[in-house]
């Protein structure tokens, strides 16, 4: 990979960025959570819990009750409810959760509903006991709408035209050729190193041409599946645990650790955790595979 | 009405983040704006320019984001542009004597012609201002104008409306101190729209805005006329213009799309590589780096390696660009025509792209539009070339679907924006703007020093709001600098959100980042009053 080259080649003269080095927290004290659509079927939340909430509500409940309790995302299906309070939802669904992870991406059981998702214990008698509730968001619908307007009618098959022309059974896919060529213009100053003259390098358009082939895009059929795998478990509390060679921070023993699968990627990864003195180790390998056929 | 069968709505977006730093003599990125500026925005003026005077009528609805329009009045990024803009006519001019009896004599001629002329353009008409171009097309009716979120924020991904209002009002409030009069139209960042905030845009008196097909294709209820008009938002009565798949992909499409042409321009050969060190060096970046400087003496050819690429021929490109263009237009003949029989008004597409793809990406991107315009005006009479509201004025009944929520990214929804390699970033951009409103509210009437500290506090928001930096660290590109900005604007919010809370105000360091981050020198921090946008949504 090149080394961008921004702020840093061009420092002349004893020019310094006085704001080049430090970095910005990680969290700002404050247990909340927040809700974001990512598109018809998925959600990401993130949230910050901290130390002084844990001890209120094992304060509250006592650690016994919580050291038996796990810990959880509950998703409420709120479509329809004017204030939700708690319990009014139509329904909810529960998800084990570190709390460490400060972060999921939350799979939507139906398209276009509306959600707001809590993070909380939940106890061995079934009590929740709520730690940050989100925001409320609601999903598009991902499809054209059954819903006709009586004073806007037309004939079905035309509409059925109307849609095959406007490429309804595409819908998404356009882009991706779109941002690839968009993503050109920003490459200008990467090419010192990626500007070779052999024959390896092709001309820009029929090599992005092979590229976006991968989509297996084509009139009667396409398929188009992606994944992001995430691995997460925990260790002994000093053990040093590394996935794919690169050390992990535990918190509490627990980790977690997110990878893209793009089109043909293989993901191998060793994990490995040893203890202090380096004389114990324990391996489990993930594997995973995006393989396309015809 | 006349007795074309339908219309044909083109529309750019012309956009790149606020990119400016004072603090360096020289600075890479910067080269983004000089050289759409000197491949694109000043392009497409000329061309406006000469259908004009040769009396070809068109219609062009483009965006000038905000950002985009800060740049190009910025004095110094005017400045260095001129300096960019004298290199290029300095070095075309030697070339042409380096050339002289070679194969690449033509295209070195054309490079010189063209930057002499932008050069004119740029001094002589418009001096130094090339948004006066902009704005005399606007008012002569050919060219409508319409603004964008303030920094090109990502509005499905806010949870405080506060900020989707300050997006909003910030962006109307730069464009009417540029252009003279309101918007009546904005491009969503992205083409990014979120239910309800339609809101926002109503308020500010914007009548329509643009989304990807399946905004209004997954509406409710579903549109009669699929994405060939326009449908009104229930509560607002804002348009809602649907991008058309046919016409893009035309362009974009990996295997058929235009600028793959082989008698195209090779973007990867560049003469910042081919001529010796010594005599380009002076062109290069301070650094001396051999990098592009946008002249490109070769052709596509084919699928072969970069020094099997052939000579560039302007004359044969031209040709090409005509029979594109051509082609362009007839299968919009076509296309239209087949419409006409489906629904029982004179239908509408929209032809929505990138501005910079035009020229800078797709070199005779320019002339295909020149020719375009005048083979629509000159040649058939079954298509006409309007504007948004040309359309909403012939046709102002259209049917009440709420639009999905939808974006032009990869996927359709906000992926490419909120991924794991981004996802970070929105900790920080929520709690941010949280602040935001909170100080706003506690200092509803600041003065002075704490007056600019909140307004500065303001920029630093929508800085780190441009849903540029996101998209450069899904695609890799930039990753780096993007990562970078984004944190510093975070830093400096937080910095200044310390010291306001504090109330021990640094006026050293709001002085620093008013020279910085100097977009919006008009902002004012109390778009992010609670009442304010606690009003809006109340009236709607």
């Amino acid at each position: 990979m090149t080394q961008h080259l921004s702020s840093t080649a061009l420092v002349r003269n004893g020019v310094k960025d006085l704001h080049a080095e430090a970095d910005i927290p990680s969290g700002y004290g404050k247990t909340e959570s927040y809700l974001l659509p990512k598109d018809p079927s998925w959600m990401f939340l993130f949230w910050e819990i901290t130390p002084e909430t844990i001890n209120y509500v094992r304060n509250q409940y006592g650690s016994d009750t919580l050291a038996e309790a796990r810990t959880i995302i509950r998703l409420h299906d709120v479509t329809g409810v004017e204030a939700f309070n708690g319990s009014n939802a139509l329904k909810h669904y529960d998800m084990p959760v570190i709390f460490e992870a400060r972060s999921w991406y939350i799979n939507a059981p139906e398209a276009g509903h509306a959600y707001i998702a809590d993070i909380g214990y939940l106890t061995e008698n079934g009590l929740f006991i709520l730690v940050t509730r989100s925001n409320m968001i609601a999903l598009p619908p991902g499809k054209v709408s059954d819903i006709i307007d009586d004073k806007w009618m037309i004939v079905e098959a035309d509409f059925q035209k109307l849609l095959k022309l406007a490429g309804a059974d595409y819908i998404g896919l356009g882009a991706s050729e779109r941002m690839q060529v968009v993503d050109q213009r920003w490459k200008l100053t990467e090419l010192p190193n990626s500007y070779l003259p052999s024959s390896s390098v092709n001309s820009s358009w029929s090599s992005f041409a092979l590229h976006t082939a991968k989509n297996e895009q084509d009139e009667d059929i396409w398929l188009q599946a992606d994944a992001e795998i995430i691995i997460y478990g925990s260790a002994s509390k000093n053990a040093i645990v590394t996935i794919n060679g690169k050390e992990v921070q535990l918190k509490d023993g627990k980790f977690s650790f997110r990878q893209h699968l793009s089109a043909g990627d293989v993901i191998d990864m060793p994990i490995h955790a040893r203890n202090a003195k380096g004389d114990k180790t324990r391996h489990i390998t993930i594997k995973a595979l995006r393989e396309q056929g015809k | 009405m006349g007795q074309e069968k339908g219309y044909l709505a083109l529309v750019l977006h012309a956009h790149l983040p606020f990119i400016k730093h004072p603090e360096y003599p020289d600075f890479l990125e910067e080269d983004w704006f000089y050289e759409a500026m000197v491949e694109t925005y000043i392009p497409l003026l000329n061309v406006f320019e000469n259908l004009t005077a040769e009396g070809t009528d068109f219609r062009l609805t483009m965006s000038l984001t905000p950002p985009l329009c800060n740049m190009m009045e910025d004095p110094l990024l005017i400045e260095r542009f001129r300096h960019y803009l004298n290199q290029r006519v300095e070095l075309s001019g030697k070339e042409i004597e380096r050339t002289k009896n070679t194969e690449f004599y033509d295209v070195a001629k054309m490079y010189y012609d063209k930057f002499r002329r932008y050069q004119d353009l740029f001094e002589n008409r418009y001096h130094g201002h090339v948004l006066t171009g902009f704005k005399k097309f606007q008012d002569m009716g050919k060219l409508e104008i319409i603004t964008c979120c303030a920094t090109h924020g990502y509005l499905p991904l806010m949870v405080h409306k506060e900020s989707v209002h300050a997006q909003i009002k910030t962006a109307v409030n730069d464009y009417r101190l540029r252009f003279g009069r309101s918007p009546r139209g904005i491009w969503l960042a992205e083409c990014a729209y979120n239910p309800g905030d339609d809101k926002f845009l109503r308020e500010q008196g914007i009548r329509f805005f643009f989304t990807e097909s399946h905004g209004v294709l997954h509406g409710t209820p579903r549109p009669k006329y699929g994405i060939y008009a326009p449908v009104y938002c229930p509560q607002t009565g804002v348009a809602a213009f649907a991008r058309d798949m046919e016409s893009a992909q035309q362009v974009w499409s990996a295997e058929s799309g235009y600028p793959g042409d082989p008698r195209y321009r090779e973007f990867y050969r560049d003469l910042g590589y081919d001529l010796p060190y010594d005599y380009i060096k002076p062109y290069l970046h301070s650094d001396g780096i051999r990098r592009n400087i946008g002249m490109k003496y070769h052709k596509i050819t084919g699928k072969v390696a970069l020094d099997q690429k052939q000579p560039y021929n302007p004359r044969d490109a031209r040709e090409v660009a005509a029979t594109h263009a051509g082609n362009f237009m007839f299968n919009r003949q076509k296309q239209i025509e087949y419409l006409s029989t489906l629904v029982d008004r004179k239908p509408l597409v929209v032809s929505m792209y990138d501005a910079e793809l035009y020229g800078h990406w797709w070199y005779e991107g320019i002339e295909f539009l020149e020719y375009l315009f005048k083979k629509i005006y000159h040649d058939q009479k079954d298509i006409k070339l309007i504007t948004p509201m040309e359309y909403l004025e012939m046709y102002p009944e259209n049917q009440m679907v709420q639009p999905s929520m939808s974006s032009w990214g990869d996927k359709g929804y906000h992926d490419v924006w909120l991924n794991s390699g981004n996802d970070w970033i929105y900790r920080h951009l929520i709690k941010s703007a949280e602040r935001m409103v909170e100080l706003t509210n506690k200092f509803p009437h600041a003065n002075g020093l704490l007056k600019r500290a909140l307004n500065q506090l303001a920029r630093e928001l929508v800085l780190m709001q441009s849903s540029d930096w996101a998209f450069l660290m899904t695609t890799g590109t930039a990753k780096e600098y993007s990562t970078k900005r984004t944190k510093d604007h975070v830093k400096r919010f937080n910095e200044l959100y310390e010291q306001i809370q504090g109330n021990r105000i640094d006026e050293k360091y709001v002085y620093d980042l008013e020279q910085r981050d100097s977009i919006f020198q008009d902002i004012d921090y109390n778009v992010y009053s609670t009442a304010e946008k606690d009003a809006v949504l109340a009236k709607y």
